[in-house]
């Protein structure tokens, strides 16, 4: 059997024990066999636990085949789902959603409204921001200046919410920041269906990037002299990669590090640039380090839960500086 | 029957500035050419424009009175047809480029590298089928490296390196490759094995192989033909007679740089002192 099948293996079976810790082991100290047996076991694995496991398992899947789009697409090790602007520009609608609601003195707090309120908002930043990324990227001949410009948006989105920020009451302060943290908890069923249809559509144009994704390792003037568009290849993986971003902040908030990490220790691991291989090996190993950090962020037993972000950073980060002091060798 | 390619009036620039004019040539299948010329006189450019990477350049899109005056846009012809007139596809199977050496892509095994070269024969995830895996094995084997599949293309030689570059474009399997200076950072053992290669190529399987080089003397001895891009114009022929007729000597405007016929290279007085004027 190649090498390449047994970590398949290994992580599709990390992934499913994982999945059982994450339901197994919540901030509610309750042993398994009540899970199944009791009425309000049943509860808390059906109606908190199961909804925000899924959730994690699709965000991971979506983030890091995202990361690793971006990262191939601008040939930088540090691009992110989000290095075009798009939590950015999901920060600002949803930043305008709920310091807009204070304003005019109208609260969706506490209903059903609320959650659909932010995650539409976010999603409509998101997709503003990346329907004039394409526009300009459409103009631009290289990815370098599109990256330039697509952190530029980010920050200027960013200093518009800064602005709402401070002109804001302090309860949209504190919701609008607790959106930023991230969250997998609290979605309905419909809100998951949704965000599952989002993924599953996203990840199905991923992986129709794969031969564009392989044909752009060799470099885009490479690229243009095997007879290929570009440009077209751009639009596509900025398409999928903004229903993969776009979808998982509208619905969990701003989760980063996840999407700079997992293709990296997707190449450290599989040591192939071959997208056919990275592809799965992200799906993968996006979702069981997800599900791992979500099992971390409720701190078993103990009935608080700490921000997936934070844990994510905590995660994340230590690789991001593994690739630095990796990567200083060959900087000159 | 018309020309595999023909180059009528082609100018050359960036923005306003006009660094070329005046190039025509024209040139048929199974030839080996090489493109000479000093330093900043175009020569990526000129291969760049063959290879449909930079459009045509028109010096009338300017508003600069004086390339309007002296230069014409001119034309490149495929068998009588503009680039434009092939679909990307289509002219992916006519002309491949191969970029100067020294990038590098990282561990992509040497198959899967070039399986990216036959794009549009692969399947929707870029695999490739019996035929293509086949095609990929005779290329590595005309390079000289059988059997290189499975290796990661970032533990090659530069000179491996190279010849996957070419066995890339034989996989693209067009007519013609272009190539820009394929031996920059070769040692002379590599130098030499590549240029054969390439001149075996182009005399077996009737492909029309133009690569720029710096280096004169294997030129004159490996090519059936010379493109030279000098300061007095451009001039294309046959080695023996660009060296008879004189030709090589207008090639630098250097004074004591003269072109010796017997070791078929560049000889230097260091007479610039003396002023003097080949």
């Amino acid at each position: 059997m190649k090498r390449r099948s047994v970590y398949y293996i290994i992580f599709a079976a990390a992934l499913v024990i994982f999945f059982a810790a994450d339901l197994f082991l919540g901030s509610v100290d309750i042993s398994v066999k009540d899970l199944f047996t009791t009425y309000i076991g049943k509860d808390i694995l059906i109606n908190f636990r199961l909804p925000k496991a899924i959730a994690a398992l699709l965000c991971g899947i979506a983030l890091g085949v995202c990361g690793l789009q971006m990262q191939t697409l601008f040939r930088n090790p540090l691009a992110d789902p989000y290095i075009l602007g798009v939590s950015s520009g999901a920060g600002l609608g949803v930043a305008l959603y709920l310091m807009g609601m204070s304003w005019v003195g109208v609260s969706a707090e506490g209903t059903v409204f609320q959650s659909f309120g932010i995650a539409g908002s976010a999603l409509a930043g998101a997709v503003l921001v990346t329907l004039l990324i394409l526009y300009v990227s459409k103009k631009m001949e290289g990815n370098l200046s599109l990256l330039i410009f697509g952190v530029m948006i980010g920050f200027i989105a960013g200093a518009l919410v800064n602005l709402l920020q401070y002109t804001s009451n302090a309860h949209a302060l504190k919701t609008y920041v607790l959106w930023t943290m991230g969250s997998f908890a609290g979605l309905t069923t419909a809100q998951l269906l949704i965000l599952a249809a989002i993924v599953i559509t996203g990840i199905i144009l991923s992986v129709r990037n794969i031969k564009d994704l392989n044909a752009i390792l060799l470099g885009e003037d490479y690229a243009a002299s095997l007879g290929l568009d570009v440009k077209k290849i751009r639009v596509r993986v900025l398409v999928s990669t903004t229903l993969l971003a776009g979808g998982v902040t509208a619905f969990c908030g701003p989760i980063g590090f996840l999407g700079i990490a997992v293709p990296h220790i997707a190449r450290f691991i599989f040591k192939d640039a071959n997208h056919r291989t990275l592809v799965p090996a992200t799906i993968l190993i996006g979702a069981t380090i997800t599900i791992f950090a979500d099992t971390i962020s409720q701190l078993p037993g103990s009935g608080t839960v700490i921000p997936i972000n934070t844990v994510a950073a905590l995660l994340g980060i230590p690789v991001i500086l593994v690739i630095l002091w990796k990567a200083r060798k060959y900087s000159n | 029957m018309a020309e595999l390619l023909k180059i009528e009036n082609l100018t050359l620039g960036f923005g306003e500035k006009v660094i070329f004019r005046n190039i025509n040539v024209s040139e048929e299948n199974g030839r080996f050419v090489a493109l000479a010329g000093s330093n900043g006189r175009g020569k990526s450019t000129l291969l760049k424009t063959l290879a449909g990477l930079d459009s045509i350049y028109n010096p009338q899109s300017f508003n600069n009175p004086d390339s309007l005056q002296r230069s014409e846009k001119g034309s490149i012809l495929y068998k009588g047809k503009a680039i434009a007139e092939y679909t990307k596809k289509e002219f992916s199977s006519l002309v491949s480029f191969v970029f100067p050496s020294g990038r590098r892509t990282n561990n992509l095994s040497v198959k899967d590298m070039l399986s990216i070269y036959c794009y549009y024969r692969t399947n929707w995830i870029g695999a490739p089928g019996e035929d293509e895996e086949k095609k990929i094995s005779k290329a590595l084997e005309q390079v000289g490296l059988s059997g290189f599949e499975n290796r990661n293309s970032a533990n090659l030689s530069d000179g491996e390196y190279q010849r996957i570059t070419i066995a890339g474009a034989l996989v693209q399997d067009s007519e013609i490759i272009l190539l820009d200076e394929p031996t920059a950072f070769l040692d002379i053992a590599n130098k030499f094995m590549i240029t054969h290669l390439l001149k075996e190529i182009a005399h077996t399987s009737g492909k029309l192989i133009i690569f720029s080089t710096h280096d004169l003397q294997l030129a004159m001895d490996m090519c059936d033909r010379i493109w030279l891009m000098t300061e007095s114009g451009f001039y294309s022929g046959e080695p023996e007679t660009l060296m008879n007729d004189g030709t090589m000597d207008k090639m630098f405007n250097v004074p004591g740089l003269i072109f010796d016929k017997n070791i078929k290279s560049f000889t230097y007085d260091g007479g610039f002192k003396n002023n003097k004027r080949v």
